[in-house]
């Protein structure tokens, strides 16, 4: 069968789609690396001819990533914007472990057992949303200048998840020695899995690894997806597959939003966010969307997910802000 | 099948997937929305349910029940309150003719009410108490015991007001003190009139804290 330049398609600019009009002589199939390719980054979009308000929109978003890269004056030195952004936006992710600091300093084996899941587990739970965030941001936005901040979340998620399991091992009641109280449960089986998964991720998360490893990094970087989907096991048997209450679950007496409190809840609405905007028909769409200069389209579309992932990421954030004050007055809450 | 058709395909499943995917998740946000705005009636349900008297929970903090509360405060107050009678009325039967018995009378009612002090203020709302309460809290809920009720601790509203009888009651203590150091039964005899002020502040105070916890008066 010929590809087909008609169709349903009959009328409408075939640059802004993105298609190369070819003679075909391959195979009649698709071919999912190079349409995708195509699809989610095309040079030569750029220069097919205007038949929208596709220049002004690219123009803007390339403006942006511009003016982060611009240097100001500060002291007798010069930042670049991108720089400060940076650090603002980044400098959050470290809050968990400050939390934890006090009590690290004081030894305070109470605080730790009571509150550190609590304070690191939730913190490395966001550094993970926040870490996952940056890809579908892009795709939205077309912006790069917030791309490092991955590797900076996804360090930070990496330290904060070794941190809860290290003292987990030392300070939780469970029995069985060090092994008991890391894997004596099947929550904590997942929770150790994934910080045995993050090891590598740590460690080859540098320049230095992503040279050595070449084209095995991206796939060895492929295991945060993996810890992702434990994440949802770890949360969903930890709190009774979302149903659970009292000091097992969420919601202790007196509170008047236990759905809100329920961790997986909180995991599954930020989470419908970010897989959605993997998924490579929806990429697909967006991409083509934003070609028409539809862009409103896009973020009409997804502004409810949106909304919805800010629900839960809310709520999580009160959470670890809660716990973690908690924790740094050293006055955990067992709540 | 032609690429054209595959990108058509593709488009179509995602924008079908986006609309599936936005319209639940807009569901969800309103649904969200109207459930948050029922959050303070679920609060007091929840605690009813729980059997917490909503004056006495402390964010943050698992629930006291009312009856925990309450029976710590007995177990302080009415044994302080039996030695207090019990050294007042050896005060009364030696006042008029014995020094020495009666200082020993007062000085049992000081010790009593500094006692009473201390008790009263290991349940106040200080950090280091929740600390210790949230330890007690953990440790039974970590071995399946009941939650004792040492845990209880007053909510910052109950400690202004036990704070105030602890002030009220070491002004009772210092002024009987004062009195104990009397040289002579008419000196001892002095210091009535300003003991029974100290002591009605401390009856006002008791009274509040009692209401507050809707306790009866301790029995003695």
């Amino acid at each position: 069968m010929a590809r087909s330049t008609g169709g349903r398609w009959t009328g409408e600019p075939l640059a802004a789609y993105d298609y190369q009009p070819t003679p075909y002589s391959g195979p009649d199939t698709y071919q999912p690396g190079r349409y995708r390719d195509d699809a989610i980054h095309t040079p030569k979009r750029e220069k097919a001819p205007a038949d929208d308000h596709q220049p002004q929109q690219r123009a803007a978003k390339s403006r942006l990533d511009e003016w982060m890269e611009v240097d100001f004056k500060f002291g007798g030195s010069r930042i670049k914007r991108k720089a400060v952004a940076l650090i603002l936006l980044g400098a959050p992710a470290v809050l968990p472990l400050f939390f934890m600091l006090p009590a690290l300093i004081t030894l305070n084996s109470n605080t730790f057992a009571v509150s550190v899941d609590d304070t690191l587990g939730t913190g490395a739970e966001l550094c993970l949303f926040l870490c996952l965030l940056v890809t579908p941001i892009n795709t939205l936005t077309g912006q790069r200048w917030f791309v490092p901040l991955r590797r900076w979340y996804g360090i930070m998620m990496a330290c904060c998840a070794i941190g809860d399991a290290t003292a987990a091992s030392i300070t939780d009641n469970f029995a069985g020695g060090v092994f008991g109280r890391l894997a004596g449960h099947v929550f904590e089986l997942m929770g150790f899995i994934m910080v045995m998964l993050v090891i590598p991720l740590l460690i080859t998360g540098n320049p230095w690894a992503q040279r050595k490893l070449g084209r095995y990094w991206k796939m060895l970087h492929r295991l945060i997806y993996v810890i992702w989907g434990l994440l949802a096991a770890h949360l969903m048997l930890l709190e009774g597959f979302g149903f659970q209450r009292g000091s097992d679950g969420s919601g202790f007496a007196g509170d008047g939003d236990p759905i809100f409190h329920q961790r997986f809840y909180q995991y599954s609405v930020c989470s419908l966010f970010l897989l959605t905007l993997r998924l490579p028909p929806v990429k697909r769409w967006i991409a083509a969307r934003q070609k028409e200069g539809r862009n409103w389209l896009v973020y009409l579309t997804i502004a409810p997910i949106f909304a919805l992932f800010l629900f839960g990421f809310i709520f999580i954030v009160n959470e670890e802000i809660f716990k973690g004050i908690d924790s740094f007055t050293e006055h955990p809450s067992a709540e | 099948m032609s690429g054209t058709y595959v990108i058509d395909r593709q488009e179509h499943a995602g924008k079908l997937i986006l609309m599936v995917i936005s319209s639940l998740a807009a569901v969800l946000v309103i649904a969200g929305l109207v459930y948050a705005t029922g959050t303070s009636a679920r609060h007091q349900a929840a605690l009813a349910a729980a059997g917490c008297e909503p004056s006495l929970f402390i964010s943050g903090f698992p629930c006291t029940t009312e009856q925990m509360i309450a029976s710590q405060y007995q177990a302080i107050a009415t044994p302080a309150t039996q030695q207090l009678n019990t050294a007042m009325a050896a005060y009364a039967v030696n006042e008029g003719h014995n020094l020495a018995a009666a200082e020993a009378g007062l000085s049992a009612e000081v010790a009593t009410e500094q006692a009473f002090d201390n008790s009263l203020a290991a349940m106040t709302f200080t950090p280091q108490n929740r600390a210790t309460a949230d330890a007690l809290i953990q440790q039974a809920t970590s071995t399946g015991n009941p939650v004792p009720s040492a845990a209880a601790i007053f909510t910052p509203q109950l400690t202004a007001i036990a704070d105030a009888l602890i002030q009220a009651n070491e002004n009772l203590a210092k002024v009987a003190t004062e009195q104990a150091q009397s040289r002579s039964l008419t000196q001892m005899r002095s210091f009535n009139h300003r003991i029974q002020a100290a002591s009605a502040t401390v009856q006002t105070e008791m009274k509040l804290i009692r209401k507050a916890l809707d306790s009866p008066p301790p029995a003695g």
